[in-house]
């Protein structure tokens, strides 16, 4: 293969190098993220965006202080539409009440729709284990499936590949003829998929939101391999992170419309595909089985932590397409199903094993910039430099860093000592500084990652306040 | 940007939060920036205690380190307006105004006291653009540059503070500067503090972004609001041997910055040597 | 397993009890009618909507024509139908032994739903089959319907300002023809014009049965356009899961 996925359970900063050394990634994520945050732009500008924005802020905050009773009332609605409500608190839950439902219904071949909660909760895995075969049909998770990769992006799981890299991805695995045409290759897909839809028993899907008022679950996409899942297997479950409700269908649709402008540009989506249970007598086709399976893990814990701004994110991934972060390593640098700027505030609070999961809230510059595009206008910038105090208070920082703001805050808290550092710090920078010509090239220890890129020039001969001085007491002898 | 005080008359004098990197680092920028304040007929207090807000503890998660350092700004400005020794601090830095302005309500909400002194500073605290044109009414200023010239909106100031006019009003006024697009001009420059270097993989990659387009855009100055923005894009440009350097934006309204007219020869392609301090060769 | 429920719920309120909770706001107002906006705006003569429908659909890669009766979408329908099956024959690379007879079928909502009369009879005097099961849920079923390149449905609403069709499922009404064919084709009388979304939930709202039809009818789509995706390098593709094309006939029944 022309490029090799990062592996998310290497360290941090092994992924992160990874990520930027690799050219291919780079490719792809400029072609992508650029022209993904460009759409955007021009669909939200299209439209009174702070006036959407606010109203859709204003009505997550309301659902969440109202959390438990819609809660119970889509599920009473989603009961009285013959559907079955099941509630999960943990990854392993979620698994044993899917295989179950698989179980009983006799099945052999799962369809999915793409969703990120059954990603979080290794979903695929657990289905695979109790025997049952499971295919991904977004094309993009489906590419990533044959791959073996985890997606690295919520809405474009498969932003960090090429067509080049498509392409070989199907010559090897579906023995497709040589071609660098996405139609092609989509063709290809379409004939593969038809034949898996046509003979899955159970549809997976997740849900972008669920309206309490009468039970129903949507699901936004483009493709149509929703509707597939939702229409065609005999069952139909629906996996649902706890937060994604809606109270009415009003507000089912204005957020609709805010997720499709955030995500992808578009007005709307090719498909809303809106399942208020199993179908009705008299219905021509539509599953006859209807689950809806609702998922804590960790949802709540993040809310009793402070960071429940974060359960407002509606998944338009707007946040990792504007971030400079996310556009130099990718998703799959930050070692979770959840990647970018939202990412690196759902992971540490969800229940899932990411490694170095205290090095994501300090991989942000803070620039502010995934808070300007967030449709929820969530505060991700505020939660990191919580979550970095979180860090800091459970001891997660090395000794070294510990003891150097320590010293650093000790410092600049006295005059005295600040005025001598300065003293010091410009003697010692000013020789360097002659050494290497004029700036610094060479920095020590743990400054040193700064000088590998980048120059420094010395501290000032005289500092500001030591001219300020002697200008006020020039100025004292003229007078 | 949040219920910033409002003056009757000017304001007359007001105390310099000048921050510990202008102070050590870049005095040059401090004396613009007094300089600027007196041409406006504004009296300089410059309180000797200060040293540094306490961001970079604070946005490395050191909160308890960071703490003390607020209470003591606090403390040496707080007294200065509440006795109306001064009507408003004013700092030449978007990030560290940020800072003092806004992440204090965060950082001192439990200490007994201090929330509402902090807000009474935050509202008479000023990033110096926002208080020349915002407070001042500064329409005009005698600036005279001759170069191509464009503008970088640091992080902080433009999406914390909400500032992005006023710097640029006050750069379309400079005479004889032709403006030049900045492609990117509001992403950031992978600065971040600690970040630059924690993470100074990713911080230099859009670091060289930022150094791409200011090359592409041919700027022979970019001008801008934080003092640690110009060291990192500088940094970059430098170790590259490019000859565009950004330049905080009271040296170019204080007529410190001076740029070879483009007639002179081109300089060599591979610089001789390092350049021995930014602001003489640009 | 209802442990779990109870425990989720007990939690979620304690949690939501306690006065430091620094979010959610403690009494955020819910979002009123009044104050809801619409999103994207329509507004004008039916035949201005229909319009505004058609181009919004053009601009997704969709088709339309405009049409003043029924009696002409019947002729428009079967003229369009020999020359796309030309059209596809004529581009046709593989060889011709998947089709299992279905080539001259098309897969519709029973003739009762579809908003132009005499359409099955129409068809069949050309050699066409108007294909409409009463039930399509065992292999067997969809076996027969599998090959078939053309869909035609009519809508339960049309939106112009963003060229969407909503479709509700229910007897005779599939959701499959709308679906698994190549070519959707959707006939649309004035009549089930609005300009937006909004503008049809306001109208159902005051009449009392939105929430009645979302729970009596098991299945809505909205569709807006053929399928697509951009998962390859944003690289836009058409025809993925859904129909490769969508074209929308409206016509005058006012």
């Amino acid at each position: 293969m022309s490029t090799s996925a990062i592996d998310l359970s290497l360290p941090y900063k092994k992924r992160v190098d990874d990520a930027l050394h690799n050219k291919q990634l780079k490719v792809a994520l400029d072609r992508a993220t650029g022209r993904m945050a460009g759409q955007r732009v021009a669909a939200m500008g299209a439209v009174d965006a702070p006036r959407l924005r606010a109203q859709v802020r204003q009505m997550k905050e309301h659902v969440l202080r109202t959390w438990p009773e819609l809660l119970e009332q889509l599920e009473t609605q989603v009961t009285a539409n013959g559907g079955h409500v099941h509630w999960a608190k943990e990854a392993a839950d979620l698994q044993r009440i899917v295989v179950e439902i698989a179980r009983k219904a006799n099945v052999q071949k799962v369809v999915k729709a793409k969703s990120m909660a059954t990603e979080e909760v290794h979903l695929n895995q657990a289905l695979q284990r109790a025997g049952l075969k499971v295919v991904e049909t977004d094309l993009g998770e489906y590419i990533i499936q044959l791959a073996g990769e985890p997606p690295s992006h919520i809405v474009a799981p498969v932003i960090h590949r090429r067509v080049e890299d498509i392409a070989a991805i199907f010559q090897r695995e579906l023995d497709m003829p040589p071609t660098l045409d996405p139609q092609v290759i989509c063709g290809v897909a379409r004939g593969v998929l038809r034949k898996e839809f046509l003979s899955a028993e159970m549809g997976i899907s997740g849900c972008n939101f669920a309206i309490a008022e009468t039970g129903t679950c949507c699901i936004v996409t483009n493709e149509g391999n929703g509707r597939m899942t939702s229409t065609l297997p005999r069952v139909y479950v629906v996996v649902m992170g706890l937060e994604k409700l809606v109270p009415t269908v009003e507000d089912a649709f204005l957020q609709y419309q805010a997720l499709c402008r955030s995500s992808t540009g578009q007005q709307c989506s090719v498909y809303l595909s809106m399942t208020s249970g199993p179908r009705k007598p008299g219905d021509v086709d539509g599953p006859e089985e209807f689950h809806l399976v609702l998922l804590d893990n960790g949802r709540l814990d993040m809310l009793a932590k402070g960071y429940g701004e974060a359960l407002c994110c509606i998944r338009c991934g707007a946040c990792l397409n504007v971030c400079p972060v996310y556009r130099e390593i990718g998703g799959h640098a930050y070692g979770s199903t959840y990647s970018g700027p939202i990412g690196a505030v759902i992971s540490p609070n969800i229940h899932m094993e990411v490694t170095d999961v205290d090095k994501l809230p300090y991989a942000s510059s803070l620039c502010g910039a995934c808070r300007d595009a967030c449709p929820v206008q969530i505060d991700l910038p505020r939660m990191l430099l919580e979550l970095r105090r979180d860090v800091v208070e459970a001891e997660g920082t090395t000794l070294f860093d510990r003891a150097a703001m320590q010293g650093f805050s000790k410092m600049m808290q006295s005059r005295s000592s600040y005025e001598n550092a300065g003293k010091l710090g410009s003697l010692a920078s000013n020789v360097l500084a002659r050494l290497s010509g004029g700036n610094l090239t060479f920095l020590p220890g743990p400054l040193s990652p700064w000088t590998e890129s980048r120059d420094l020039p010395p501290l000032a001969r005289h500092s500001f306040r030591e001219q300020w001085q002697q200008r006020r007491a020039a100025r004292k002898q003229i007078v | 940007m949040a219920d910033k005080r409002t003056y009757s008359s000017p304001p007359r004098r007001v105390a310099l939060f000048v921050t510990c990197m202008v102070d050590m680092i870049y005095p040059e920028v401090g004396m613009a920036t007094v300089e600027l304040l007196e041409r406006h007929g504004v009296e300089v207090l410059f309180p000797l205690e200060q040293t540094c807000c306490g961001q970079p503890a604070f946005n490395a998660g050191f909160w308890d380190e960071a703490r003390p350092l607020a209470r003591r700004f606090v403390d040496i400005f707080e007294p200065l307006l509440r006795s109306k020794q001064i009507d408003a601090v004013v700092a030449p830095s978007g990030s560290c105004t940020a800072m003092t302005s806004h992440f204090y309500r965060q950082l001192l909400a439990e200490e007994p006291g201090y929330p509402e002194r902090a807000a009474l500073l935050a509202a008479a605290t000023f990033e110096l653009t926002e208080f020349l044109v915002d407070v001042l009414g500064v329409e005009a200023v005698d600036a005279q540059f001759t170069g191509r010239l464009t503008y970088h909106g640091c992080c902080h100031l433009l999406r914390e503070l909400g500032i992005d006019r006023q710097p640029r009003t006050l750069l379309q006024q400079v005479n004889g500067a032709e403006w030049v697009a900045l492609n990117g001009e509001e992403e950031c420059c992978g600065f971040g503090g600690l970040f630059a270097v924690k993470n100074s993989g990713i911080s230099t990659a859009m670091g060289n972004r930022k150094v791409q387009n200011l090359v592409r855009s041919d700027a022979d100055v970019v001008a801008l609001c934080d003092v640690s923005c110009m060291t990192h894009i500088n940094g970059l440009l430098s170790r590259q041997g490019e000859r565009c350097r950004a330049v905080h934006i009271a040296q170019v309204l204080a007529n410190q910055v001076d740029v070879r007219p483009r007639t002179l020869p081109e300089p060599p392609s591979q610089p001789l040597e390092k350049p021995r301090r930014w602001q003489d060769t640009t | 397993m209802s442990n779990d429920r109870e425990e989720i719920l007990a939690r979620l309120r304690a949690i939501l009890r306690r006065p430091d909770l620094p979010f959610p706001p403690a009494a955020p107002a819910p979002l009123t009618a009044a104050e809801r906006m619409v999103v994207t705006e329509a507004a004008g003569t039916p035949y201005q909507l229909a319009l505004r429908f058609g181009q919004e659909l053009e601009k997704l890669y969709g088709s339309y024509e405009i049409m003043g009766s029924a009696a002409e979408v019947r002729l428009a329908l079967l003229h369009r139908l020999d020359s796309w099956a030309a059209e596809e024959e004529a581009a046709r690379r593989g060889p011709k032994t998947e089709m299992q007879g279905q080539e001259r079928m098309v897969l519709g909502w029973a003739p009762d739903r579809l908003p132009v009369e005499g359409l099955a009879e129409a068809l069949s005097d050309i050699g066409w089959q108007l294909l409409a099961p009463p039930r399509l849920t065992s292999p067997e079923a969809l076996a027969n319907v599998r090959w078939i390149r053309f869909g035609v449905t009519g809508v339960s609403a049309a939106l112009a300002a963003t060229g969407s069709m909503l479709m509700i499922a229910g007897p005779g009404q599939s959701r499959s023809a709308s679906l698994l064919p190549f070519r959707h084709i959707a006939l649309i009388p004035f009549s089930r014009l609005y300009p937006t979304l909004e503008a049809w939930l306001a109208e159902r709202r005051a009449a009392g049965d939105l929430e009645l039809l979302l729970r009596s009818r098991a299945g809505w789509n909205l569709i807006t356009g053929p399928s697509k995706s951009a998962d390859i390098e944003m690289n836009l593709t058409l025809g993925v899961h859904g129909p490769r094309h969508v074209h929308a006939i409206l016509f005058d029944d006012l």
